[in-house]
């Protein structure tokens, strides 16, 4: 049965190992046909920034784009 | 000059031990003596076997034989080791291990001490 | 219950999450630095099914110190999720 999860995430992109877990829950529970809502609180606003440069960790920026294509529903 | 880096986090959890590593290769590019100290959860970075696949992460551990191929040296409290439940024989070659004494004396033998 | 722990055995929150799982005989999910959890006997006393995720626990080399832990993948993780009649954590 097709469930909703809901992601809230309060640190921002480069500090923890948040993101990566977060893009790869949503990720799963996407492909598996689930629903998936991400609530990005507080400093989780700034995964979603443009022209992030990230390099040597997963990038926020490009990670969430490609999710958000596959049917992930961002709120800030 | 000599500069003693100090890591307390594990890797990848935060981004302290990449900043450790990323100060301590860039300061033997300064040639400055670089002594890595690797104390409580830092010492999980000094694990063998670390393997990146397609997480994004930049692998941590092969960052400490950069760090001693570049003329610097990585130690190892003893101590802190053995709470992280690791033995010699996980660690990465190349790395010395150190009492909490020996430890003390390489900070008051260095110039300037960076802790991450 | 499940609980979801990702910070490291010498951590308040870490212990924490390993004692609510203890108390509520819940099954514990291992990740991130939690992971480290899996290396001796740092679960000693957790009656539970402990499971770790494997990409986590690969980044951080600890493949070859699994012990009494069940590995699972990220697809895995979500099958148990919707499973549970609830799931707490991160710790």
């Amino acid at each position: 049965m097709a469930k909703t999860f809901t992601i809230f995430l309060t640190t921002p992109p480069y500090s923890s190992e948040n993101t990566l877990t977060a893009v790869r829950i949503a990720d799963s529970a996407l492909r598996k046909g689930h629903s998936v809502n991400l609530i990005a609180s507080g400093d989780g606003v700034y995964c979603f920034l443009k022209k992030q440069k990230a390099k040597g960790l997963p990038h926020a920026g490009d990670l969430f784009s490609e999710l958000i294509e596959k049917g992930l529903k961002v709120y800030l | 000059m000599r500069l003693a880096v100090i890591l307390t986090k594990a890797p990848y959890g935060d981004t302290q031990a990449a900043e450790a590593v990323r100060h301590a290769i860039g300061a033997t590019g300064e040639e400055i003596e670089v002594k890595l100290l690797l104390v409580d959860d830092g010492v999980y970075l000094a694990k063998k076997g670390q393997d990146e696949a397609a997480s994004g992460y930049t692998n941590l551990g092969e960052t400490l034989k950069d760090i001693i191929d570049l003329g610097g040296e990585v130690f190892v409290e003893k101590a802190s080791l053995k709470d992280s439940g690791l033995e010699t024989e996980d660690i990465i070659e190349g790395l010395s291990i150190v009492n909490g004494y020996e430890l003390s004396q390489i900070l008051l033998d260095v110039d300037k001490t960076m802790i991450f | 219950m499940l609980v979801l722990i990702k910070s490291s055995p010498h951590t308040s929150e870490g212990k924490r999450g390993l004692k609510i799982a203890r108390d509520t005989s819940s099954d514990i999910v291992l990740l991130q630095d939690g992971v480290y959890f899996m290396i001796n006997d740092m679960l000693d006393g957790f009656c539970g099914t402990a499971y770790a995720v494997k990409e986590d626990v690969a980044l951080r080399g600890l493949s070859d110190v699994i012990r009494g832990v069940k590995i699972i993948d990220w697809d895995d993780l979500i099958d148990k999720m919707v499973e549970e009649d609830k799931v707490v954590g991160m710790f």
